[in-house]
Formats: structure tokens, sequence, C-alpha cells
């Protein structure tokens, strides 16, 4: 490793190469903390010449690496495992191009969510995908893992808006995918490597479909006695033939910490609260919200409070952007699932909730994308009590289970990462399993690019490595 | 053949004709399975054989791609049908490949509900087709394009294993986002039996405002100022674009869809601009019908039709460029989405015009296509054009998924 170090830091800098075991222990674990492992060496190169340099360097040493943008992964997708080189795209933040008149911006991977939307506001255009993390996240993870966020019910994931990705191939070539044309002939492997966790190569640039801001927006709040009231609002907004721009839903536990933490006047004995944002045109707006109250009184509805202003719709969003800091109000720690049912489950889903919850005695709030069925259930534990954590895993195992039994899916924006490797045949078949190891194998013949995530084969024998991953249980 | 009849049974075999042709090569035979696993032992049959296969709908789009290299069997839908659940209250479809693209509007627009892809011909349109073909019309501007509606599929691989990917809810990564790769793929991967769309909820008005221009230049500086109205579709017709105007000059259609509030504003809206920038504008009631007639220009009678991809601020010279050229053209344009149709009415400018239009394209990365042209012109041309810089990998894909070359060979990009 010393050697290969100085190799490192040849091509990217002295500055670019972390080694130091104190300084390593920063990069042990992504936004997924059950699993934790430390990488040997982490380098950061400043371009994308520099990421094909160092992949080149590896190759021709057959080294495997695990990218990594800002470390918000919620799956374990940047977890080194296996894998001694982990490459940072962090300091490769520049905004190369905006091209207002086609709505379009090329970016380099560690470029933040955030800053995409501040380059080109004064346009009137913003980036529609906006993960909770987008203050600190990088479009490069973004792209890696498909991200969603609460504004996607209308305006779709990542995927939707990637244009064209530069991708460094495990070799170390750079090949574009895709380009700001939005067609050209030829298998879309584009769609396949965005939300393919890094497995296929590094994303070095990206060209993203911008799209206009919304001209006026409508936020409410809508307070129901229980999530089965709640949840037949969210059906029967939808069926009134109305798509949100956000349709979130908070249960009791998540208002009350929200409440605790912020006192913004939420009701902490309600069984659920909705928010929902409509936007658009100002003149189909309000028509829109009259229909969205009525399902809610039709649904029983308790309470709506309509935003008045800026302000108030801030405030509103405050308490579902930060809900999930409030949550360490509740306890020591926390492990966010994500996973996702048909729309019209999510009354199933949370009573299976419940169910887990009270079969492991663990406490799970829930705070999730009601419009497109994504919960997010949160469950609240204490590292430190060994049996608390394996009831943790054993109920997400659970919800995971009964996502899928009810026609869902393991995971709607988080990623398969690690975390979930092993439940994939829940999901898929032999035959299914076999043509994503086939394609993977296209773009990285010898298995460098993040080894051990995704696709279960791989899991067998990282299992027995389990004591050295698992240090944090 | 034998093997065939057994699988499908003697009077869903039978031997294939000119009227089966795929760009003048005839198969031997053509095969109607009822169900997926016909498909899948179909396959199995054809590949133990050696045989090459091409799916097929209604066929309406199979002039789109390359003449095949091979072609002893066709792999014919139509059996597969069904409507296999639509779930109003999720906004989701699961369909089969055979279903015409008419009877699933029909079952969707119960629910007030629609797919909102809109290629020519819909009532001879068959889902895979759609898939297959990457199929789409004016509203793939604001409501996006098949890979952006499709959520899973289920396709018989060479081997003829069922493959699925994706799933039937509207937000799911996990896996390798399968239904992406066989979108537009002309089937060189596998042959789709089954898609899952989600769904939007069918705007109650649609209507359009003509704004008449002086040149394809001066339209396309319109669309510019026109697509920040947030319009649903946005239409540029060359002159002579449109059969019965504008005549000598251009057009810029503006499409509006929604609530009869929002529609109406739109409708003033553009009408503004168009007073604004001194242009003459007309008010369009039927809206959905003027958008059915565009949409059907990709498969109106013509020499060729050629599609050409570029950034949408370039359509408006392209345009003009292509007249300046000369000969009988006509152009239409989903102006927004930098998609521009040229249907060439004569064959003898078309190779012509490829060579010359092409390259400058190619360079800013966008393409020309020859979307339509007959066996005998196709023959003299590069269908696709340079399949760009991923290619190798696109060869990989295809040797991973289909190493013996059984589903469609030379169809696509590369003569994959």
């Amino acid at each position: 490793v010393p050697a290969l170090a100085s190799r490192l830091r040849s091509l990217v800098g002295a500055d670019g190469v972390v080694d130091r075991p104190e300084s390593l222990l920063v990069y042990e674990c992504d936004g997924y903390t059950l699993e934790r492992a430390v990488p040997e060496v982490v380098v950061l190169p400043r371009s994308p010449a520099e990421v094909s340099a160092v992949l080149r360097l590896l190759a021709s040493e057959r080294i495997a690496f695990v990218p990594r943008g800002a470390g918000t992964g919620l799956s374990g997708g940047t977890l080194p495992v296996e894998a001694p080189v982990m490459i940072c795209t962090s300091r490769m933040q520049a905004i190369e191009a905006i091209d207002v008149a086609n709505r379009r911006i090329v970016v380099q991977a560690g470029v933040v969510n955030q800053w995409v939307t501040n380059a080109v506001r004064a346009h009137g255009l913003r980036y529609a995908p906006d993960p909770s993390s987008q203050p600190a996240c990088t479009i490069g993870g973004n792209v890696a893992e498909n991200s969603g966020g609460p504004h996607t019910l209308k305006e779709g994931v990542t995927t939707n808006h990637v244009l064209g990705v530069e991708l460094a191939l495990p070799s170390g070539e750079l090949v574009a995918l895709g380009s700001a044309v939005e067609e050209r002939p030829g298998y879309d492997l584009l769609g396949l490597v965005v939300g393919a966790e890094g497995t296929l190569g590094i994303v070095t640039r990206a060209t993203l479909r911008l799209v206009r801001a919304p001209e006026a927006q409508r936020t409410l709040l809508a307070v129901f006695e229980s999530v089965d009231a709640a949840s037949a609002a969210v059906s029967g907004i939808i069926a009134a033939g109305v798509i949100p721009a956000a349709l979130e839903m908070m249960d009791r536990l998540i208002v009350q910490a929200v409440e605790a933490a912020f006192r913004i006047g939420l009701p902490t004995d309600a069984g659920a609260v909705l928010l929902v944002e409509l936007d658009g045109r100002a003149v189909g707006l309000d028509p829109e919200v009259e229909r969205v109250v009525a399902v809610c009184r039709a649904s029983g509805v308790r309470e709506v409070r309509v935003a008045r202003d800026e302000l108030e719709r801030a405030a509103l969003w405050k308490c579902r952007k930060r809900a999930f800091g409030a949550v360490g109000r509740l306890a020591p720690n926390y492990c966010t699932q994500d996973g996702v049912v048909p729309r019209t489950r999510v009354p199933d889903i949370l009573r299976a909730i419940a169910a887990a919850a009270e079969r492991h005695r663990l406490r799970i709030a829930n705070v999730f994308h009601a419009g497109d069925g994504n919960i997010h259930p949160i469950l609240l534990y204490d590292e430190r009590d060994r049996d608390e954590v394996r009831r943790v895993l054993a109920a997400g195992r659970e919800i995971l289970e009964a996502c899928v039994a009810l026609g869902g899916s393991l995971t709607g924006e988080h990623g398969i990462g690690v975390e979930k490797m092993a439940l994939m045949p829940l999901l898929f078949s032999p035959d299914d399993l076999l043509v994503m190891t086939r394609l993977r194998a296209v773009f990285d013949p010898e298995g460098r690019a993040n080894p051990h995530k995704i696709l279960p084969d791989a899991r067998v024998c990282v299992e027995t490595r389990a004591p050295r991953r698992q240090a944090a249980m | 053949v034998t093997d065939l009849a057994a699988i499908v049974g003697v009077s869903h075999v039978t031997p294939g004709g000119s009227a089966d042709a795929v760009d003048g090569r005839v198969p031997s035979w053509v095969v109607h399975p009822g169900n997926a696993a016909e498909v899948q032992s179909c396959v199995r049959a054809a590949g133990a054989e050696g045989l090459a296969l091409v799916a097929r709908g209604r066929g309406t789009h199979l002039a789109i791609g390359a003449p095949p290299t091979r072609l002893d069997l066709v792999v014919a839908l139509d059996r597969l049908s069904r409507v296999v659940c639509h779930e109003a209250a999720d906004m989701t479809v699961t369909v089969e490949a055979g279903c015409p693209l008419d009877a699933l509007a029909e079952v969707l627009a119960r629910a007030g509900q629609w797919l909102p892809l809109d290629p020519p011909r819909p009532h001879a349109t068959t889902v895979g087709g759609l898939v297959a073909a990457d199929l789409s019309g004016p509203l793939r501007f604001s409501q996006g394009r098949v890979r952006d509606l499709l959520i899973g599929i289920r396709t018989v691989g060479a081997d003829g294993a069922l493959v699925s990917g994706g799933g039937r809810v509207v937000k799911n990564v996990a896996g390798y986002d399968l239904p992406k790769l066989h979108v537009g793929a002309l089937g060189t991967l596998g042959i789709v039996v089954e898609a899952t769309f989600k769904l939007r909820p069918r705007p109650p008005w649609e209507r359009a405002v003509v704004i008449a221009c002086r040149s394809a230049e001066a339209a396309g500086e319109a669309a510019l100022l026109a697509g920040d109205l947030g319009p649903a579709w946005l239409e540029l017709a060359g002159p002579g674009g449109l059969p019965e105007g504008p005549g000598e000059g251009a057009a810029v259609v503006v499409g509006a869809a929604g609530i009869a509030e929002e529609v109406a504003d739109a409708q003033a809206r553009a009408v503004d601009l168009a007073r604004a920038s001194g242009l003459g504008a007309l008010a369009v009631d039927d809206g959905a019908a003027l958008r059915a007639r565009f949409a059907a220009f990709a498969t109106e009678p013509a020499a060729a039709v050629l599609r050409a991809a570029m950034l949408p601020t370039e359509v408006g010279a392209f345009v003009a460029s292509v007249h300046r050229t000369g000969g009988p053209v006509r152009c239409l344009a989903h102006a927004a989405s930098g998609v521009v149709r040229i249907a060439v009415q004569a064959a003898e400018p078309v190779a012509g015009l490829v060579a010359r239009l092409r390259p400058p394209l190619e360079e800013c990365g966008g393409s020309l296509v020859v979307e339509r042209a007959p066996p005998a012109l196709k023959a003299v041309l590069d269908v696709w054009g340079g399949p760009g810089p991923a290619f190798p990998l696109m060869r990989g894909v295809k040797q991973a998924l289909d190493p013996a070359g059984l589903f469609a060979p030379g169809r696509f990009v590369g003569g994959l």
C-alpha cells in the first residue's frame, strides 16, 4: 500500500491521497452505519482526467476500488468490501457549462445537488431531483443511486433528468454516454449506468436537464386522526386526477419529534399529517387546492392549513426536511429503511410496520413519500444494545419482505448497496440476476468496480468476512 | 416447423409471404404463440436450429431499422394482447406486448387516465412495438418518452429464459434498469412480452394555437419563446410542413392541456406572445385532433422519412437549411425536444441529403436516422449513422445477451 499511495500521489498531488489510519476512519461508512469497513487508501482526483489516470494505474495492478461522492448514501454503497482503494469525487466541483436556452447544465461529479439549482435560479430554472441530503450530496452520487426526493412525484427521479454522462470505465477509459441532445440511436446505456451504484464505472461528468421553476406553488398541511384516513386522502387526491408536486406523510411519532424540536404548532395527538404541494400555472392552482381540500374533508380531515406566503411554506417544509434530524431526540441511533408499495397499499404496509415494531419491541417512526408509495420507516435503537441492533435488522428485513409481498420493491431511492443485496432474490429470479451479472461484466470484466454490491452472488464470499465489516454492531 | 407446430398448434404456424417481409427479406415461417411460455419455447426451438427471428406486433413500424442480415422466423405477438392489470388507483398498467394502443387507451380512459405516448397510427401500433422502436409523438415534451414511463418489463432472452426488470411500482431502484435497455433496441436483445407503465390523469381539455411565421428561422425563435410558456406540446412546421398550410411560411403550434382555466390561460398567453412579435395567431379548439395529425407525419406517404436530433435552439436554422438545399421536402419538428422529421417526396435526393446533413449533426452529439425508406433505398444507405463512442459497449451488451445473433441480426446500430 505505501508504494501504491506514493504512485497515486504522483497522479493527483500530495493532498489528494489519504492513507493515515486516523484520517481513513472518516471513510469507514456512509449514511448506512450498521456496517463499517476502512479503506486502505483514499484518493481524491481533481478532474476526470485524474480519475482516468488513477483507474489506469489500478487496472495495471488489478486492484478493486469503490467510488464515493459525499458519503450521504443510505445503503452502504460506498462501503469498501474487498476493495482497497476508495476514489472520492468530492474535489471535482466544476460547473462546466450552463445553456439557459436549451435548459442544460454540465457539471463534474463532485458538484453538490443544491449548487446546481443555485447556479441557475436567476434564470428561472432548477434541477428537479431533491433528495433530503441535497445540501451535501453530489451529482455523481445521485447518478449512481438514481436518487429521488419529495418533489419527484411529479417531476421524476434522477434518471429522468440526466441527458448524458461521462463514464470512467474500470480500465480507465473515459466514454461519453448520451449528450446534451435528447436522443441518439443505440442501446440506452445511460439508463443502465444511472442507478448502477458505481458497479459499472465512475461517473465523472453529467449533462443535466433543467426545468422551469414553477410559476406558483401552494403548500398545505392536513391533519388526520389516523394513518388510514390520511392514506385514503392520498388515494383520493390521485384518483381526482391531481398530481401534486409533493405528497408526504408523517405519522404521530414523527410529528411529536418534529414538534418537540421546532415548536411550529403541529398537533401532537394527530394520527398522521399530510404535506401536499401543488405547483404550476397560477391560474390552475386554486381550483386544484379546492379539490385537494375537498378530498381531505371527504376522508375525515381534522384540520387543513394552507400556507399563506413563502414564510409559512418554508415552515411547513422545514418540519418535513428536518424530520430525520428531529428523530435524534427520540433515540441515540436510527436506521432509515426504504421500500416501495403500490400507493394503494400504504395502509397495509403501515400495519405491517406497526406489527413488526410490536413483535421486535422497537419504536418505528414513519415519514415518507406517500404519493408514490415510497415508505421510509425509521427504526430507533441504541447501538450499545446489541440485541436491539439484531432486532432492528430483523424488523427491517420483515418490512422489506412485506413490501415485496404487497407487489412493491426493496428500494425506491436508497439503492441496494450491501444492505439489501441478500434480499435481491425476493424480487428477481436467478435468470433476471444472471442477465444483470452479464451486463456488469461488459463494463467491468474483472469485477473491480465497487465489488460485492447489488448482485447477491458475491454475498456468499463476503459474509464469511462479516466480523470485520460489522465491527459497529 | 413440426417443433413450432407442437408448441403453438398447427393453426398458429404459417409459411411466410411477401406481406411478412422485413425490409424485403421474407421469413420462412410466421409463428403466433399464445402466451409468454410459448414464446419461450419458440425461442428455444429457433435457437436450437440457429434460426434468426424478428418479433412483430402489427408490423406498422417494421420499416424502422436496417434490413436484417438473416431472417427465418417472424414471431407474431398478436395473440398476446391482454391488459393484464390496470390498477387505476395506483395509476399503473401491466399489458401484454401485442395489445394495440387504441385498445389500451380505451381501458385507461374509463378511469380518466392515459398512457401519454402518442406515436403515429395508435390503432395499428402495439405496446411491444412502442417499446422496441421507442415511438413517441408531440406529447413527449411534457410527458416524457417510453423510457420515462416504462417501469417494468418482461422479455424472453436468447436462451428462452423469461427475464424481468423493474416492477409494478412507480419508484424503484432495485437492480439494473433493464426496462430502459430494451427501449428502442428493436428487439435485438430479447422479445418484449409484457410491459408495465405508469399512467397520468387524462387532461379534460386540450386546445392549441397556431402561430404563423415568415420563415423557419423565425419559427425557431418563436418556438423558443413559446417553450417558456410550459406548453403540453410544441411543434414547428417548415414551409409546406402541413398539407393545408402554412404555405410559403412556417408555423409554430402550441398545445395546451389541463383543466379549462389552465387551457384558456395558456391559449391566451400564446396568442399574446404571437401578437407581441407581430405574428398572426389562430386558436384551434380540437387540440387533440391536431396533435394526432402531427403525430401521423412520420408514417405519411413519402419516399423516405429522416429523423434528425439536435439541440432545441438549432431546430429553426436546421429546418431552414434543409429547405435551402432544395428538393421536395416537408419538415415537422418536436421543436422543444430537438427532433426534426424530414419527409422526402422523391427517392433520388435522399442519399445526398443524408450525406450532407448527418456529419454536422453527429459532430454536435446529434444524429440523423433514416426512419423509413423502401428496401432498395436502404440497401445503399447507412440507416443509423455512426454509432458513437459507446459502440464497443453496445456490441458487448449484444454479445452478452444474444451471443448467437438470434434476435433481428443486423437490424440495429452498427450492424448489431
